[in-house]
């Protein structure tokens, strides 16, 4: 059974967030949902300022706060690491959402139809070039039962009144693909791998690069390594955030 | 200023905030989702699934695309790991833009005006034949009026050899540029002075030090390549050990990846590079053998400021003989520097007129102007005269050859006033440290081929009036970049501009381009364009330009279409690429190849137009087109293909995408490799034509306006914008945003929701002091300088501290660009609040996006 973990490089990131749309792309996420989010930040003041940029997919971690509180075992921790939500469990009770240090889960609120980008009324031009269907695209992957556990996942369907939120893009991983955003990104900042395998890619560039965990002191212990630079401190500033959205 | 949360909370970004909801008792069945293919199981029995390559439509880089199809739908666009350009990866853009195929906003039918123009358009569906035939009729009836009465308007064109050349050629039609939004100034000083077309860039490989110059190096890429390309070859730099400085007046541009920021004063970079030649020279960290050899710098020059030539050839002053010779003869030995003395006449060589010009531009003298510390001038010339290792070697591929590793990395920097004087004083400094053509040193081209432009420019010929409606070869512009903006102006008064009656456009055909947001001052370019009589625009969404303008609008495909060929290289590696139909076009939409094809027709042009595109995609026999039938798009690109030498035709493309051709060979890669090196010409450190353009211009009774920057050295003034009143106390910069950086990609949701609305990035000690807040809603007042004309445009302001207190800027590509329900709405261009005409463009018109504001509450 391997053990997944990501490393994200913070000295290549350009904060381009294509990851984020590959992710959206890839998982369908409705408006203002980012199962991945792109911070842009600012430091200090002009001119010493200093602008950087960190990704945050869901941590994954060890010791997930919103597995423990989820009341009906719906959000779970798969032997390979990877936290997922089995959707038809979920309540929709939210603790998850705050419980998590990180903000990574997003409830639906609404049909996820009715809170795509477009509106998709029945076209019939558009149908004739979808295989009579309409956008967006319903990945049946994202139905399926996996691992030994044999558990849903929460993936790309995004049912009314449960959470989503990342999941490693466990319908790739589960066909040896990498998630969406790692296999995206222009200037590789993502590796993913197994850290029980010391010939993995994130073994080795956790041998040799300084890396740190984000809210290490919260006892969360996550699964994404953040290589080269520190955590952000209190005094950092985001700026151009992406809240969502038209007029976001 | 963002808001100082708690450590425990602000890494919680953009989620949701919220208390506990009540738990919805959601359970195990019936619970909403996505609809899915109708009738169809939810199963993993998935369709057919297939990967269709082709080509990104959205960027300028054209980056390889595998769409994933299932069951005949595309799905997913993922990059094409076979592509050098982005091996497999996309930018937001590219990923992004899947919605575009299916999005319901686009124009599906070709649509005819049935309002006035100038106001938002009411459009009646019509038929290709109806539309089509209408166009033609148009056309005919502007070319009986005169042979240049049609006027072809390009956007980021896709295919130059089809459509700029074959196409328009066919028609006869007058060419527009798109032009001087995309640092054309810079592609001018690049060609006169090195030969080469493009801006400039380094060689990631092996430089060392790199000057990012004014330019979005993270979020823009570079003149030849948009991104991707470079930003990964940026970082690979980094990793080796390279280092990059910065001079931008705004950080965000270079991010983390600027080892060290030059927060300059916008408008002054002229002044500064003048500073560091100065600096240079002093040091002595000049390439002698290169300049001696391979520029004009040893050649004499006579007090009037022209060459000395005996029996028409250029001298140097032989340092055996004492005595003027040609600078080829054998055996000379020219001298690099001083003042002669040759039959009474005076004769200085242009590096020593170089070195006595750049004498007063010393770091104290450059420091006030660019609000840079004359130390740290000081320091960056030491930094570019210790990395240039001037002298050192490297032996490449088995040639041994000069390492410079020092390079300047700028693009849109030339949009000013001094934009073509700025970046020749870019290309001298490197010229000073032998970098051009050396390895890790400076290109500009991935090819170093020779321009055509280099041998005209130094003809120096001006034409007589009347001019085209460009002003092409003009007394205004003897180097002119073909810039829409001044096609406007000469519209509205073509008398001042000495513009040819019978030349004056009667039909404009818009290709794929929004000029109203694309060009300096908007409204300059509505009320000129206004004066066509008919626009046809080609398009696939309802551009404000179309909007406003057209009178036809005729719907074009996006990655539904054949376009090509296109440069598949990342400056190491040749290849070349397709775009393929991922799947039939929406609605009744076409590619722009099948509307030429069709007009062709209709305008009884087509074997013209055939007999072109044999001629322009090399198309050899038996693999030419026949006259007489209109081929498919297909059938041109299987043709091509196969006169590549691809003996399956366009089946290798739509099976590959790309044709990856190998590794450049270094004897193509490096100016000095090529035989005879740089192509046999000596690179322009002294402009001795532009000067002889100046006299011409001068003798005309031109105003000073145009000629005062046609020297032959780069001299510094001040910009036009710093003569307006000091309550104009902002500069207004423009720039790009990655995930904005076309305006083709501003109609995707995914990318727009990223950055859905304009700010304007402002310092907060400059905002405190104008009492503005975060968020504020703002006008921002624009002055011009030459004309008192005052502009303004409403706009919420983001508070940044990574731009100089005395500067505010605005990205582009925002405006309303289209009829869509995500670009509507949006807040107003850049381009809204800048200046068209003498003072606010280059002496090469080019526009110049640099003004004087002032930033009150609204």
């Amino acid at each position: 059974m391997p053990r997944y973990a990501m490393t994200i490089d913070l000295s290549r990131c350009m904060g381009c967030r294509a990851c984020m749309v590959a992710c959206k792309v890839e998982n369908n996420t409705p408006e203002a949902h980012f199962w991945m989010y792109v911070f842009r930040f600012e430091e200090e003041e002009y001119p010493k300022t200093r602008v950087w940029f960190l990704p945050r997919p869901c941590q994954h971690c060890d010791n997930a706060p919103c597995v423990k509180v989820c009341p009906v075992g719906a959000r779970y921790k798969r032997d390979d690491g990877l936290v997922l939500t089995d959707f038809q469990r979920c309540i929709g009770c939210r603790y998850c959402e705050v419980a998590c240090p990180y903000g990574v889960n997003y409830f639906h609120w609404k049909h996820p139809d009715k809170a795509q980008y477009l509106d998709y009324t029945d076209d019939p031009e558009v149908k004739s070039r979808t295989n009579n269907t309409m956008p967006p695209y319903r990945n049946p992957d994202a139905d399926l039962r996996y691992g030994p556990e044999e558990r849903l996942t929460a993936g790309a369907h995004h049912y009314r009144g449960v959470i989503g939120k990342c999941t490693f893009c466990v319908h790739r991983v589960e066909k040896g693909l990498e998630p969406a955003c790692v296999a995206n990104c222009p200037v590789r900042v993502f590796e993913f791998g197994d850290l029980d395998d010391p010939n993995s890619i994130v073994s080795q560039k956790l041998r040799t690069n300084p890396h740190f965990r984000l809210l290490e002191e919260e006892g969360t212990k996550p699964r994404v390594y953040y290589l080269m630079g520190n955590p952000p401190s209190p005094e950092v500033r985001q700026v151009m955030p992406v809240k969502g959205g038209k007029r976001g | 200023m963002a808001l100082k949360v708690s450590r425990r909370t602000f890494l919680k970004g953009a989620a949701a905030a919220g208390g506990v909801a009540a738990a919805s008792a959601f359970l195990y069945r019936n619970l909403e989702t996505l609809a899915g293919p109708e009738g169809e199981a939810r199963s993993s029995a998935a369709p057919s699934e297939e990967w269709v390559p082709t080509t990104c439509w959205i960027g300028k880089q054209d980056c390889g695309i595998l769409a994933r199809r299932i069951g005949g739908r595309v799905v997913k666009l993922e990059g094409n790991a076979a592509h050098p350009r982005n091996l497999g990866t996309l930018c937001p853009k590219g990923v992004a833009q899947i919605s575009a195929l299916y999005d319901p906003n686009r124009v599906r039918t070709p649509l005819i005006r049935t309002n006035e123009k100038g106001i938002p358009g009411q459009f009646r569906t019509a038929s290709w034949e109806e539309a089509l035939n209408l166009v033609a009729s148009k056309i005919r009836e502007a070319q009986a009026k005169g042979a240049k009465t049609v006027i072809w308007q390009k956007g980021r064109s896709k295919s130059g050899p089809l459509y700029d050349n074959a196409f328009t050629a066919a028609l006869g039609a007058v060419k527009l540029h798109h032009g001087a939004f995309c640092s054309d100034a810079g592609y001018r000083a690049s060609e006169y002075t090195l030969g080469l077309n493009g801006v400039l860039h380094p060689d990631f490989k092996y430089t060392n030090l790199l000057l990012s110059w004014g330019w979005n190096i993270t979020a823009g890429g570079g003149n030849k390549l948009c991104w991707i390309t470079f930003p990964r070859q940026l970082v690979e730099a980094r990793e080796r050990g390279m280092k990059v400085v910065h001079i931008d007046p705004r950080l965000h541009s270079a991010g983390p990846h600027a080892d060290w920021w030059i927060p300059i004063r916008p408008g002054s970079d002229l002044a500064l590079a003048l500073a560091l030649i100065h600096q240079v020279i002093a040091q002595g960290s000049i390439d002698r053998a290169y300049l001696v050899n391979y520029t004009n710098a040893p050649f004499l020059v006579q007090e009037d400021g022209t060459f000395l030539r005996l029996e028409g050839k250029e001298q140097v002053w032989d340092e055996g003989s004492g005595a003027p010779r040609p600078y080829d003869a054998p055996g000379v030995r020219p001298a690099l520097e001083g003042t002669f003395q040759w039959q009474g006449r005076r004769l200085r060589t242009a590096f020593q007129v170089l070195k006595e010009h750049v004498q007063g531009y010393t770091p104290d003298w450059a420091a006030s102007i660019c609000d840079v510390p004359a130390e740290e001038i000081r320091r960056l010339a030491k930094a570019l005269a210790e990395n240039a290792q001037i002298g050192a070697t490297i032996s490449l591929g088995g040639k041994v050859l000069p390492l410079r590793p020092v390079a300047i990395h700028t693009y849109h920097l030339a949009q000013q006033e001094l934009g073509f004087q700025a970046t020749r004083a870019m290309a001298i400094l490197m010229m000073l440290l032998g970098s051009p053509g050396a390895v890790g040193g400076q290109r500009v081209d991935f090819t170093w081929k020779i321009h055509a432009n280099f041998q005209k420019f130094g003809e120096a010929k001006l034409a007589n009036p009347p001019y085209n409606i460009w002003l092409e070869n003009s007394e205004f512009f003897p180097i002119n970049s073909n810039n829409s903006a001044i096609v406007a102006l000469a519209l509205k008064d073509p008398e001042a501009w000495k513009v040819d009656k019978a030349q004056l456009p009667q039909v404009m055909i818009i290709h794929m381009s929004n000029p109203l947001l694309a060009f300096g001052s908007s409204q300059d370019i509505l009320e000129g364009f206004k004066r066509i009589p008919f626009i046809v625009v080609l398009d696939a969404w309802i551009s404000k330009t179309a909007d406003l303008l057209a009178d036809v609008i005729l719907p074009a495909s996006t990655l539904e279409k054949y376009e090509g060929p296109l440069s598949a290289t990342d400056q190491y590696v040749d290849a070349v690429a397709l775009r393929l139909p991922v799947m039939d076009p929406l609605g009744e939409s076409r590619g722009e190849l099948e509307i030429y094809l069709d007009l062709a027709e209709r305008l009884g042009i087509l074997d013209k137009f055939i007999e072109n595109i044999n001629k322009e995609l090399n198309l050899k026999a038996p693999n030419t087109l026949p006259k007489g039938r209109k081929p498919t798009p297909r059938e041109i690109f299987d043709l091509w293909a196969k006169s590549q030498g691809l003996s399956e035709g366009i089946a290798y493309f739509e099976r590959n995408g790309v044709w990856v051709k190998g590794e450049i060979p270094i004897a193509q890669q490096y100016g000095y490799a090529q035989d005879p090196p740089f192509g046999g010409i000596r690179h322009r450190l002294y402009g001795e034509s532009l000067l002889l353009m100046q006299r011409q211009m001068q003798a005309r009774g031109v105003s000073e306006i145009f000629w005062r920057d046609y020297t032959p050295l780069p001299t510094w003034r001040k910009p036009t914008m710093e003569q307006s009143p000091p309550q104009y106390d902002l500069y207004l910069i423009s720039f790009k945003l990655i995930e904005f950086k076309q305006a083709r990609g501003t109609n995707l949701p995914l990318v727009a929701e990223l950055a859905p609305a304009q700010r304007l990035w402002m310092n907060p000690k400059a905002a405190k002091a104008r009492g503005i807040k975060d968020g504020d809603e703002v006008w921002v007042e624009s002055h011009n300088a030459v004309t008192g004309q005052t502009k303004r445009a409403k706009v919420k302001v983001f508070l940044t501290e990574a731009i100089r207190p005395d500067t505010v800027g605005l990205p582009h590509h925002y405006g309303d660009i289209a009829r869509h329900p995500w670009s509507e709405g949006q807040g107003p261009g850049a381009a809204e609040l800048f200046f068209t005409g003498p003072g606010y463009i280059a002496n090469t018109a080019d526009q110049s996006f640099l003004v004087k504001v002032r930033v009150y509450k609204a």
